[in-house]
């Protein structure tokens, strides 16, 4: 029952993730970091069943660093997530898949903001902005009303948060908050919510 | 609702024949069963002249895709040549049966002109790769029950088209308005001799 | 003032009130009692009629089910300085078939009441208009409007007793009277009714209560509420596959509700979209 939102901006894009970590009815770890770096511009944000979701999202970073050692170069967003798809659609038709959600943050190239929302099948769609959860259920209709295609990191983050008020208002499960990450030009970087 | 995979995410296409003329179009709408996700997801594609609907699971819609994709372009270096049509449709067909006992959930329908003769060709297909050939209409996706409707009663045969235009875009529009899976948008292809026109429809996003 | 002037000024057919009072001294005897207020319905020969019920109507239950009872709404009322709106949709599905986008999903319960409907729309329709009846009924017996309170009880302790047999309801009772104000019951057929300032119902509630709890304030003109019942309700037909059609609008006072128009969502969503400069998923 976690929640993981994507707001793409003018000048770069930001995820957040739920804090919690939360196993039957008791809360293991209340300052979970449910994302992973792949590289100079890319980050992977995650939901789903537990064990699954850190063992792919481990093999995705893995394979990441892996591709930018070998070929010099970091692969591009779109790279990325194409990649992601067909590991995921592979994994939907075999003994055990995956049952992990994934929200792609980069700048594709190192330049245009990318957001991609792909789905434990492997349902890919590149988006302004994302949610998986039950959370996607509030912040849908709020993204709709108040985003803008001109709005900058700063008007991003004022976003974010009116969609964690709004879920700590509606939501019945408590999300210890939000872990919030920021990709711009300058790279990636951990940004608080206050 | 229910978990049936050629329901979960929504989408419907349909083709028509024309006076030496074919018209294929589909919605826009990628649903997780209630929720609307992109109004973007256009179920259209073209390998070569030749075009292809694709409704269904959306995964499976892609991986259908990027399959095909691969195989056309590896017949293209070994043929010299573009896929034509009827081919194509064989390829389709032969290529979900090999999934016969674990299928892509998804409902292909080709439109094209052969580029030899001419003459238009459509057709569709069950998820295992039955090929239903028709003389005037297919229809595919959660709306499909309403767009044999639609077709039955706007189609009429040798259209010209501008006409096959107007007549497969009130078809599909009037048959998404009434399932709640699909819609969010529309795409238009009308393919003659000549050129190929495609044109985006302004639709309700409700 | 005497207790009669009262409800002389509150009453809006005091000459029906006459006739009654007439009536009701040489037949009271007749008024039927608590218990046979509501009408008895009777049970099919099966042995376990709610159970049959539930496998054959129950699309969460039976996927498969034959009889599918029309679903999927989203309806919302909030309290504000001026009274209250009431908003809906007006789509009805069966499955993912749209069977109408023109369902009247708000009940004119009587001309201070209103009721809107979420779940099965028979049982809300049946009720709801049921409802009615026994508000009029309470008038005649007490010379009095009945509050909201009291008539959402009604409501409440009828589907209550329904428990378990399958009706389906989402209910806000929305009345302005004299002694409450402006008031806001939600009613369900599982029995639960609470009063409250701010409520959405049915498949698309989540995505109205995103709008409505970032815009909402209690000081709200009477425009800008009516507004944003609007805007809330066209977010969740947006989004929310199952609910779409048009938008229903009324707004609650203390001389009854006022109807504020029918609203298409096709040209109205286009409308918002160009004035607001919002919906930026969608190409124009």
């Amino acid at each position: 029952m976690d929640a993981a939102i994507g707001i793409r901006v003018n000048d770069g894009v930001i995820v957040a993730t739920s804090r919690a970590c939360t196993r039957s009815i008791t809360i293991l770890k209340p300052d979970d970091d449910k994302t992973r770096i792949l590289n100079e511009h890319n980050i992977l944000a995650y939901t789903g069943t537990s064990g699954d979701t850190t063992q792919f999202a481990d093999y995705i970073q893995g394979n990441m660093q892996l591709y930018s050692m070998r070929e010099g170069v970091d692969l591009n967003s779109k790279g990325i997530a194409s990649y992601i798809r067909h590991e995921l659609a592979t994994s939907l038709r075999s003994r055990s898949p995956y049952q992990v959600n994934i929200l792609l943050a980069g700048l594709d190239k190192g330049d245009a903001p990318f957001l991609s929302n792909i789905d434990y099948m492997g349902t890919r769609v590149d988006l302004p902005y994302a949610a998986h959860g039950y959370a996607a259920f509030y912040v849908m209709s709020l993204f709709d009303r108040h985003y803008r295609p001109d709005m900058t990191l700063k008007d991003g983050m004022k976003l974010l948060k009116m969609c964690k008020a709004e879920l700590d208002e509606r939501f019945p499960v408590v999300f210890k908050g939000f872990q919030v990450k920021v990709v711009d030009k300058e790279g990636i970087h951990s940004s608080e919510l206050e | 609702m229910s978990q049936d995979p050629s329901t979960y995410n929504g989408g419907s296409a349909v083709a028509m024949v024309g006076k030496d003329c074919v018209a294929i179009a589909s919605d826009l709408r990628l649903g997780q069963q209630s929720l609307g996700l992109s109004n973007d997801f256009e179920k259209i594609f073209h390998y070569g002249h030749v075009f292809l609907g694709l409704t269904g699971l959306a995964t499976d819609v892609m991986s259908v895709h990027e399959d095909l994709r691969k195989k056309t372009n590896l017949y293209k270096m070994k043929e010299q040549r573009e896929i034509e049509p009827k081919s194509f449709a064989n390829l389709i067909s032969s290529s979900l049966y090999k999934r016969r006992f674990g299928p892509w959930f998804v409902g292909p329908i080709v439109a094209g002109l052969n580029s030899h003769s001419g003459k238009p060709f459509i057709c569709g297909f069950d998820y295992i790769g039955c090929i239903d050939f028709a003389k005037d209409f297919i229809v595919a996706g959660t709306a499909s029950e309403q767009l044999f409707g639609m077709c039955e009663s706007l189609y009429e045969p040798n259209l010209e088209p501008e006409d096959l235009f107007e007549t497969i875009s009130q078809a599909l529009l009037n048959a998404v308005d009434r399932d709640a899976l699909s819609g969010w948008g529309a795409v238009v292809y009308v393919i003659t001799k000549d050129k190929v026109v495609k044109r985006f429809l302004k639709t309700r996003q409700d | 003032m005497s207790i009669n002037a009262l409800t002389k000024k509150y009453s809006y057919q005091s000459e029906a009130d006459k006739e009654i009072e007439g009536a009701v001294k040489d037949f009271g005897h007749l008024v039927p009692g608590i218990d046979n207020m509501s009408p008895s319905i009777s049970l099919p020969p099966i042995s376990k009629p709610t159970a049959f019920l539930r496998a054959n109507t129950d699309d969460s239950v039976n996927p498969d089910c034959k009889i599918k009872i029309a679903h999927g709404t989203t309806t919302l009322a909030f309290r504000f300085k001026e009274g209250i709106i009431v908003a809906v949709d007006s789509r009805a599905t069966a499955g993912s078939w749209v069977a109408s986008q023109t369902v009247k999903k708000v009940i004119e319960i009587n001309p201070m009441l209103l009721g809107t409907m979420a779940g099965g729309a028979a049982d809300c329709q049946y009720w709801e208009t049921w409802l009615g009846t026994q508000c009029r009924l309470h008038e005649l017996r007490n010379k009095e409007r009945i509050s909201v309170a009291a008539a959402s009880k009604i409501l409440s302790n009828l589907v209550y007793s329904y428990k378990g047999m399958g009706l389906s309801m989402g209910t806000m009772i929305c009345g302005y009277t004299p002694k409450e104000g402006p008031t806001i019951y939600y009613v369900d057929s599982d029995g639960t009714r609470v009063k409250g300032n701010i409520f959405s119902v049915g498949s698309g509630q989540t995505f109205a209560y995103g709008v409505m709890d970032a815009n909402y304030r209690w000081d709200l003109s009477v425009d800008e509420a009516l507004y944003l019942g609007k805007r809330a309700i066209l977010a969740a037909t947006h989004r929310d596959a199952y609910s779409g059609g048009s938008i229903n609008l009324y707004h609650v006072t203390e001389k009854g509700w006022v109807y504020h128009g029918n609203y298409n969502v096709g040209p109205l969503f286009w409308e918002i979209k160009e004035k607001e400069g919002s919906f930026n998923n969608v190409k124009s």
